[in-house]
């Protein structure tokens, strides 16, 4: 009798927490968006069971895959469970290996040619959860992690140059780094500047009262970023006011282009806006219909976009009128893009939310897919 | 013409997504003062039905000496039980299940209240930017994403990694339960109560080590507030302070 109650009560709890935690509406888990990149005709990407894949361009095959993946833990709730392996960060290469930062808390530095683990970061244990992409300057290895802190690694054996004083309650935007100088936006409505080569706090911040969104774009002097309240600013180094500000109408989640003079800024409103570097003055603006989560990427004098509706927006930048973004042509890729993107030589690289590679070819129009990434092998 | 999900979200989630980032702004940033404010708000709006859902079970709490002889004298004969108790319900104008109805009418809020603080959390990056489509445009709503979790020693994202909330909780919950929770003089059907008053706590309290501290602050709030209103709506401990409703009453002739 006793027994029965015993398992009776445990069946009820377990039951519980199931529907509990199935309830529709609470969010999704972590499972990742990472990008991709071009390096010498290989294709990198991480996918969404946790690995990273090096694909050749040409030939289409994978060269080798690398799985982050740690035994699951399995479970019957069906609720914020997220995969611990998720990858966010676009890989980055440089040299004879590949960077990747984990949501797990962990940088890999795994060989091109093979993809084996050259180091691993921390070596016991974990730090923060990674999703902003890692930054290479200096012969250092940037990291901004869910811990609040930029972490520099060296980039041969992945020990630990410095850590920052912890910025804030999470970081997940990337630094950026300029000279021997590394700036930070955080979710508190910080820009904080910091010494790339030991990592002290220098005198310069910039607080604003709502959050930063993006990362931080610096070109001639002038950091733009996008903000959660609907804004995009342009902050002069140094200065303690914005030297401008423009309002979307939602947020500036990815981070703008800047060339030659003109801010070129997605937002989550739909729209790409062509903005005067200098003063901020609205030069033009383009529809596309469906959230932009992803930075532009430039191609020669293409800029390419691409939405969540699955859409990629060419603009020729050299066509007349040059102060507005002219639309050379769209091609639809039928499936939703939030991951960061690369181009090479007239084609460009996407990794849906389908978990497929596309390839665009820009000049036929052209959409073909590369592989599906959730098939081992 | 828009899909229940789609109103649900228009009309109950999102109002109370953009009430409870507004009350974080206003309350200094502070997302766990802001859940404890809207718990309060909500049950401020839901007095009425609170109210009567309080006073149905205070009116079966007052029927339970009448109805422990009832089962004394008709414990074998269940029909003949039943008749009795319908017709002592009657005699009393209670409604059995008048607790219950209120309770279900409320309950769509909780849920809308339980999403509104897992989507304003963002504790991955999907939820953060899918944040995005349910905000108002109200200056004091933009000013607040994203939401702080530090709130006294809890990240509001992660589970208290102290276990003091699964004991508030689970403690708070028990207590709920026993001040309403009527003895029985049939021994298996308080062998049952017994079971259900430590099994709802024991649920909720393992709940908390499983989810966000956000959340369980929630359910803490909610339980010492459910605590305090039936206190002084039903006048005392209930069953918390008297184990059967034949103590309770020899307690009070003395």
């Amino acid at each position: 009798m006793k027994q029965a109650k015993i398992s009776f009560l445990v069946t009820i709890l377990l039951l519980g927490s199931v529907v509990v935690s199935c309830i529709p509406g609470q969010g999704q888990p972590a499972t990742g968006w990472s990008g991709t990149a071009f390096y010498d005709g290989v294709i990198y990407a991480g996918t969404l069971d946790g690995r990273v894949v090096a694909i050749n361009a040409t030939s289409r095959e994978v060269q080798w895959h690398y799985s982050f993946a740690e035994p699951s833990s399995g479970g019957l709730s069906c609720g914020q469970s997220s995969v611990s392996t998720a990858i966010y960060t676009t890989p980055i290469v440089d040299g004879d290996l590949v960077y990747v930062g984990t949501y797990s808390g962990h940088v890999y530095a795994l060989t091109i040619d093979r993809g084996t683990e050259r180091w691993v970061y921390p070596r016991t244990g974990s730090i923060g959860a990674i999703v902003g992409s890692p930054v290479i300057a200096n012969e250092t290895i940037y990291i901004s992690s869910s811990d609040g802190m930029v972490y520099a690694l060296d980039m041969s054996y992945g020990d630990e140059k410095w850590k920052s004083q912890r910025l804030a309650d999470k970081l997940w935007t990337s630094p950026t780094v300029v000279g021997d100088t590394l700036y930070v936006s955080t979710f508190d409505g910080h820009i904080y500047a910091l010494s790339a080569e030991t990592g002290d706090l220098l005198d310069w911040s910039f607080e604003l009262e709502a959050g930063f969104a993006s990362s931080p774009v610096i070109h001639e002097g002038t950091i733009y970023v996008g903000s959660f309240d609907n804004n995009l600013y342009a902050i002069e180094l140094g200065a303690s006011e914005p030297v401008w500000e423009f309002g979307g109408s939602k947020w500036f989640w990815a981070a703008p282009v800047v060339h030659e003079g003109v801010v070129y800024a997605g937002c989550l409103d739909g729209k790409l806006y062509v903005l005067d570097a200098k003063t901020g003055d609205k030069m033009g603006e383009y529809d596309a219909g469906s959230p932009i989560v992803c930075s532009p990427v430039m191609m020669d004098d293409l800029l390419i976009v691409a939405d969540e509706s699955g859409d990629v927006h060419v603009f020729d930048l050299n066509a007349e009128p040059q102060d507005k973004a002219t639309l050379l042509k769209a091609i639809a890729i039928g499936a939703a893009v939030r991951s960061s993107f690369c181009a090479n030589e007239g084609l460009v690289y996407i990794r849906g939310e389908d978990n497929w590679i596309y390839v665009v070819d820009i000049d036929k129009g052209q959409v073909s897919q590369l592989l599906f990434l959730t098939s081992e092998g | 013409m828009l899909s229940p999900i789609a109103l649900w979200y228009l009309i109950i989630l999102e109002p109370i997504l953009n009430v409870l980032v507004a009350l974080s702004h206003i309350l200094s940033g502070e997302f766990g003062l802001a859940i404890i404010a809207l718990t309060l708000i909500v049950r401020f709006v839901s007095w009425p039905l609170n109210k009567r859902q309080l006073r149905s079970t205070k009116a079966l709490q007052d029927l339970q000496p009448k109805m422990q002889e009832l089962q004394k004298k008709y414990g074998k004969n269940k029909q003949k039980l039943q008749q009795e108790m319908m017709k002592l319900y009657k005699e009393a104008g209670v409604n059995p299940l008048g607790c219950l109805w209120p309770m279900l009418i409320q309950f769509p809020i909780w849920i809308a209240l339980y999403q509104s603080i897992m989507r304003a959390l963002a504790v991955t990056p999907e939820n953060l930017l899918a944040l995005h489509d349910h905000l108002y445009s109200w200056e004091v709503v933009r000013q607040a994403i994203p939401l702080s979790s530090q709130f006294l020693w809890l990240n509001l994202g992660q589970p208290d990694p102290y276990f003091i909330l699964a004991i508030v909780v689970g403690g708070t919950m028990w207590v709920q339960q026993k001040m309403t929770q009527a003895p029985s003089a049939d021994p298996r059907q308080q062998s049952t109560t017994r079971m259900m008053t430590l099994m709802m706590p024991l649920m909720f309290g393992m709940l908390t080590l499983m989810f966000p501290s956000g959340l369980a602050l929630f359910w803490a709030v909610t339980n010492i507030i459910g605590i305090i209103t039936q206190y002084f709506v039903t006048g005392g401990w209930g069953y918390l302070k008297f184990g059967s409703p034949f103590q309770s009453t020899s307690a009070r002739d003395r």
